[in-house]
Formats: structure tokens, sequence, C-alpha cells
């Protein structure tokens, strides 16, 4: 048996050691153009800034190929016979397999503004984005970050640090509205403000201005759809512009191979991960899932794309593994600010600021703590705790989840609250500042 | 991020550039100075000190305090690092430096109330701690014996190799800015796992031979020289060349810990204890992103990583639980933690969604 997986990431990793640990005779090959190592995705902030060489963020010991036998083949996947069970890579070469995983994962959605194209644009989301703002990125420049999620701070951290002026570019009215309330983020936006990042709210990239020669000049913005009055002027100069306005499954080499796409280009998958084609499956990033809400969408995180990969090596050997999106759980940082969130929390404005609405008998609790930056907010559907909010120390999400799985009620969770923190040893004992405001 | 790490691959004394090698030539050279030649005897007078080892003890102590405040300058916003720092430093001004030149002053004999038996193999030794009153002979046998042995068990060894000890101590001040140096590969804990537990066998076999011929040396002239000659080279090779000339002098090329890691019998004796112990590094489940900054800032070259994503609980005897993968993790997986039961009530819930 020919066990061929595109992609080295976390998924595909996952699948070929969870094939290996059932299989011990199979072939196993590994298609991959970004690295000769599996590494962590997540930690190339860490690379960029120094913290950690690459190497560091490589998990396993780089014997591991030649140990569990993983074929290696460096390069690009163009195209899918799925018929003929063989890929094609960019430099002609074809590859047969017997069963095939596509964990191909994805990159920077494509900075959409007029004029984006060209010198100083910059993503980060793989080894060579990293290493094309590395070089870019000298003391003194000025960078707009565009896109207010995850990846857009981290990078807006790292440029700051090395001493570049960083303008961050928010289309929504506060920054990360999926996760965060106004409140919270208006906490971490001071966070940020204070770390000296323009944080420009409310705005979209109109047009990227470019000099002659092409080189970068700067952007103008304009007021979003429903935004409140910006501030700040229209014109910001920049000699750097990073995209970090999501990512788009790597699928394009998919055309034409007969896989269902959804519109977003991800690869549909069924429960048990298997794509369109036959022996086909597809995990991580690539693949679309559906959501514990019913909705069918791309799980754009580690842990996921670590268990899909696990589901999917379980389907190609033929057990009835099925993928169950658990209770959603996540952690984060914005600059020093830990973020925990577990369970359900309302998204209370749109991508287009339009406000929405959270559903009926909702409870929030939300505290502030008066000084510094530490927040924690509890939701309640009527009585039953649903979801946290937490920002600012750190809490551990299996206690959290445990309360909400046991349907514990918000006066319960409040009193109890305390015993889910999970900051370093000797930290103050989170209280509970007076009665319970609910809203 | 931390600020304090940011860079760390930058800077050419951090990643074994050739300023590091010539840091690690000058801290060799320093120690075998030190430890095997009269030459800082003249520079210890000239100041007015007693002699090369009051130098040396001022010299690491200045260390420890200009190095603990860079530390607490970059880690200081964790009350575990802020508190840790604070005490293993006041401990080396106080019990191992102010007191026993207190000590000497008043004409007694100076005794360094942070060091025992097997550390301070001297400690156990009739000819040494008999010249010492009652109550520290009782203060050494019963620290050696009775309090390290109930602390280690309760608290970890961390609650000596990081807060108290002078060795881990200099490695977690003026070293700190090594420690990703460490070497993580499994060859290094093969080997540690065999060193430093032959050292603690050698510690076990000298401090025996030692106590044997001070007891009937005076009748068996051929042991009585065997045993001071045992007694030398311990203290040579192991006192001299492993936890100096090697301990301090191979920070710039293989991290802090190198003394303690491989050689200490001290840290072997708590890591034991440690090991059937309370403490642990809790991880918190799924929640990893492998991204390995708990691993590259371990200084015993431990990998955190491997753990945290095996949502296994890190119980391993070497760790002196300086508390930097848990300062250092982006995601807040890591706790360290010595009470019991940290969490009571309510079902576990399988946050984990695969269903295979």
């Amino acid at each position: 048996m020919h066990y061929l997986i595109v992609g080295n990431g976390v998924g595909g990793m996952e699948a070929a050691l969870g094939l290996r640990r059932r299989d011990g005779g199979a072939r196993i090959t590994i298609v991959a153009d970004e690295h000769d190592h599996f590494y962590s995705r997540p930690a190339l902030m860490y690379v960029f800034a120094g913290q950690t060489s690459l190497r560091d963020t490589e998990p396993y010991d780089r014997a591991l190929y030649e140990r569990l036998r993983f074929e290696r083949v460096r390069g690009r996947v163009a195209a899918l016979d799925a018929a003929g069970k063989s890929v094609r890579l960019d430099e002609g070469r074809t590859i047969g397999y017997d069963r095939l995983l596509l964990a191909v994962g994805s990159t920077g959605r494509p900075a959409p503004w007029p004029g984006a194209a060209g010198p100083g644009l910059h993503y980060f989301v793989t080894l060579r984005d990293l290493e094309g703002l590395d070089r870019d990125a000298r003391p003194g420049r000025h960078a707009v970050v565009v896109g207010g999620g995850l990846i857009g701070v981290e990078v807006a951290e790292i440029l700051r640090h090395r001493g570049l002026k960083v303008t961050f570019v928010i289309r929504e009215n506060w920054y990360f509205p999926l996760a965060l309330d106004e409140r919270e983020a208006a906490m971490v936006a001071e966070h940020l403000g204070r770390h000296g990042v323009d944080v420009r709210l409310g705005v979209n990239v109109q047009e990227v201005r470019r000099g002659e020669d092409g080189s970068l000049r700067g952007v103008r913005l304009s007021p979003a759809a429903r935004a409140a009055p910006p501030t700040g002027a229209a014109e910001v100069p920049c000699d750097l512009l990073v995209s970090a306005i999501g990512v788009v499954p790597n699928t394009a080499f998919l055309a034409g191979s007969g896989l269902a796409l959804s519109k977003g280009g991800a690869i549909e998958v069924d429960e048990r991960l298997r794509a369109g084609g036959p022996e086909v499956w597809a995990a991580g990033d690539c693949a679309n899932v559906t959501w514990a809400d019913g909705s069918r969408r791309p799980e754009q995180l580690w842990y996921t794309a670590r268990d899909q990969g696990r589901v999917a090596a379980a389907s190609m050997l033929g057990d009835p593994a099925t993928y169950i999106r658990g209770a959603w759980y996540n952690s984060a940082k914005f600059f020093d600010l830990e973020y925990t969130t577990a369970g359900w929390v309302p998204v209370r404005l749109d991508w287009d600021n339009t406000p929405l609405d959270p559903g009926p008998d909702l409870r929030e609790w939300f505290q502030r703590a008066p000084t510094g930056f530490d927040s924690q907010r509890v939701v309640g559907r009527g009585d039953r705790v649903v979801g946290f909010n937490m920002v600012g120390r750190r809490w551990n999400h299996e206690v959290l989840l445990d309360w909400i799985a046991a349907r514990r009620t918000l006066e319960f969770v409040l009193d109890h609250l305390a015993e889910a923190q999970f900051d370093e040893e000797l930290s103050p004992r989170w209280r509970r500042q007076g009665p319970a405001a609910l809203t | 991020m931390q600020a304090g790490l940011m860079d760390t691959y930058h800077r050419p004394l951090r990643s074994r550039k050739a300023v590091a090698w010539v840091l690690c030539a000058a801290l060799v050279a320093f120690y075998l100075l030190v430890y095997y030649t009269d030459v800082l005897e003249g520079p210890a007078r000239r100041l007015r000190l007693s002699g090369k080892w009051t130098l040396y003890s001022v010299l690491y102590t200045l260390a420890m305090v200009v190095g603990g405040a860079f530390f607490l300058r970059r880690h200081g916003n964790s009350p575990y690092q802020r508190v840790r720092t604070v005490t293993v430093v006041s401990v080396q001004v106080v019990l191992a430096f102010a007191l026993p030149l207190v000590m000497k002053v008043l004409g007694h004999q100076e005794y360094y109330f942070s060091y025992f038996w097997p550390l301070k193999i001297e400690y156990f030794y009739p000819s040494v701690i008999l010249h010492q009153p009652f109550l520290i002979v009782l203060y050494s046998f019963l620290g050696s014996l009775v309090a390290f042995p109930l602390l280690g068990y309760f608290l970890g060894k961390r609650f000596y190799c990081s807060w108290i000890c002078g060795c881990g101590g200099l490695a977690n001040t003026a070293g700190d800015s090594f420690r990703h140096l460490s070497d993580k590969s499994t060859g290094a804990w093969r080997f540690e796992k065999v060193s430093v537990y032959t050292v603690l066998a050698a510690a076990v076999i000298t401090t025996v031979i030692v106590g044997l011929n001070w007891a009937v040396g005076k009748d068996h002239p051929a042991f009585s020289a065997f045993g001071f000659g045992v007694q030398r080279w311990y203290g040579l090779v192991v006192g001299g060349f492993f936890s100096g000339v090697l301990g301090v002098g191979l920070y710039p090329l293989m991290g802090t810990r190198v003394w303690c890691r491989f050689a200490c019998p001290m840290a072997a004796v708590l890591g034991l204890l440690q090991k059937f112990g309370r403490f642990r590094i809790t991880v918190k489940k799924d929640m990893c992103i492998a991204c390995g900054n708990c691993s590259t800032y371990c200084e015993m070259g431990i990998d955190v990583r491997a753990y945290a994503m095996a949502n296994e609980d890190v119980k391993r005897a070497a760790c002196v639980g300086c508390g930097m993968c848990a300062h250092v993790c982006p995601r807040g997986v890591l706790k360290l933690e010595s009470r019991p039961v940290r969490f009571k009530g309510g079902e576990p819930i399988r946050v984990y969604a695969v269903d295979l």
C-alpha cells in the first residue's frame, strides 16, 4: 500500500505518524515544498523575532523521517489525476498512489486593493513570507499592517520590536470582533497603543500608492462600511505593507481534478474526511468540515488540523473513524495580553460593521480589574453558563469546558471561577469585584 | 512574546559565535587560575581581601546581584520569577557571602549556611564539620538528612536548585542569557542519567572513605594515604573541575546548568525525591501549538514540548523548577505545581475532539 501525503504541516505529519503506527510495512511518501522538516507554523513569529531558531520550532528530531521510513519529495503538486491515482509535480514528475491525503494548508489571502501587488507587499503565513519580511523590516521604516486578527497583531508586535513605525488598519469598528466585544477590544487597543502601535479602526485600504519605479509610497484609507467616523489622516505613507486579512486554501491546483471545492476553495469532505474522489482524503486548513453549529467551513487552527490528521489516518486505514468537532476553545496573545476563550461567546459585530443580535435569554457577566489589562466575561443562556472570554491572565479551558458541560449556573461559576485560574505560581488569586453585574 | 528573549538568536554572544568561544575560553582560564594557582592572591591582597577565595566570593556575589537585576528587568513581570530571583540573590548575599565573612572576621571558622552535603561534601567529613559548634553540626546533618528529603518530596528540587543554591543562582542570574544553549538531544539525556548518578555514587563512596579514614586511619597508614588521596581527587575533579571550570566555563556554549545537570550529586538526590514527590508541571490539554519556546528555554535540556504535545504532565528528575517554560509559553499551557490536587469537581470533559 502506498500512502501519499501532500503537505508537511501538522495535519500531514500527524496522519503520517498515525499510518506508520498501524501499518509498519506501508510505503509513506510526503510531498512538500516549504521545508524539509515538520515545523510549527504558529511559531513563525518567534523565529521572526529571534526568540527561537527555525530548528527550535521543529517538534521532532530530524532523524524521524529516516527512522519511520517517510519518503520525502521536495516539490509542489501542480495537478491531481484522481481517476489515474497520481499527482504531477510542477517540475513534471508524476507520483502514483493507492491512497492520497491532501493536507496542503493555506496561504495569505491576496491583498485585493488597487496597486497592492508589487515590492513591499508582505504576508505572514509561510517560511517564504517570513524570509521576505525579515529582509524588509528594518528599523525606522514605516509599516502598515492590514487586518484585525491574530496574524496582524503578531506582525505588529515584532515590527514594533524591530523599531518600525506601525499603523494597524482594521476594517471593523473594534479590534477582532469575531472574538472580542467592544469593551475587551478597547482594552486590547489601549494596550497596543501603549506599545506604540497606531491603531486605526473602521477604515479600509482604498488604494496603494506607488512611485513611478513601482516602489511603495503609502496607502490611502477610506471609512469602512457603517464605520464610526474615522480619525487620523487618510493618507498613510509606508515602506512596507503587510496583508493579514485571513487565509485561503492552497487548492488552486485542484481545479479540473473533479474534487468538489467550497465557494472559498476548501476541499469538501465527509465526516470520515473523504474528499470527493476515490481514495482521496483531506485534512487541516484546506478541508471544509462541519462545525458544531452545523455550518460548513474550514477550521484554521493548530489542534483541529492535528486531530483531522489523526482521523484521516484512521479513515485511510479503513477504520470507521469520524471527525467530530468538540467544544470550541482557543487561546492567543495580544502583545503581553493572554487570551483564553471556551464555549459559545456571541459575536456582536459582523465584518461589515453590522451589529449582530446575540439571541434571546442571553446573560453576560463582565469584570475588568480596576488596574491593568485584565477582564473576564462569562456568558450564560438563561441560568446555564455557555461560554467564557478571558483577557489578560491565564485560565484553564478544561475547567471552563467542564462547567459548560455540567450545565453549571452563572452563580456557581462566579463563586468558583478562581479554581480555573492557571496563572504562574505566586500570582495573586483572582477576585470578583463586588456583586455580579449581569446584563 | 517575552521582551527579554526576543533577538536571542540575533546576538552573536548568545548564539555560539566567535565571541562566545572567546568568553568561554576566558571563563575556563579564570577558573583554572582560581582553583589551581595562587595568581589571584596578589590582586586579592591589593584589594585588602584576605585571599583569593574571598575575592572569588566577592566577584561571584557581584555577578549574581548584577545579573539578578538584569533578569528582573526582563522577567520581573512574573511574580514567580520575581520572588524566586530576589530570594536566591538574597540567600547568596546573606548566607553565602556576608555571614561567612562575619564569622571569619570574628575569628570563627567560616560556614556556608546555604550549602549542604552532598553538594558541599566536606560538611559530612568529620574532620571538617566537627570543628564547628554543635548547633552548626546539627544544622548540617538535619538539613541534609531530614529537611532536604522532606522539602524535595513536597516542593520538588526547585526549593534548593532554583531558590537557594548559589550554583543555580549564578546560572539563573548572570548566566541567564545562555539558558537556551542546553543540549536537547536524547543522547545528552542518556549521558546525563549515567553521569549524574555516577558522581552521586562517587560522593557517597568518598564520604564513607573519608569517614572511615577519620575513625581508623591512624592505625592503618596505607588506608589513610588512600583515603586522603580519594578526598583530594574528589575535590580537584568534582569540586573544582566539574563545578567550576566546566560548570561556569561552558555557559556560553552549552548553557547554564552543565554542572547541575550532568554532575551535581545534590541535584541527583533531590531529583529522585522529586520523581516520586508531588512537584510536576501541569499541562493544559490540547492547547499546545508546538512552538518550542518551553524546550528552547529549558536550561536542563528537557523537551517540555514533547510532554505538552502529548498532554502529559512533566515529571522529570532533572527539572529544577526555574519556571521559565511556564513563563515563556505563549498559550499559558504550563504551570508548576506542588499541591496534591489542583481541581476537584465536575466530570472531566472530553475536550479531545477525535472519535477514533
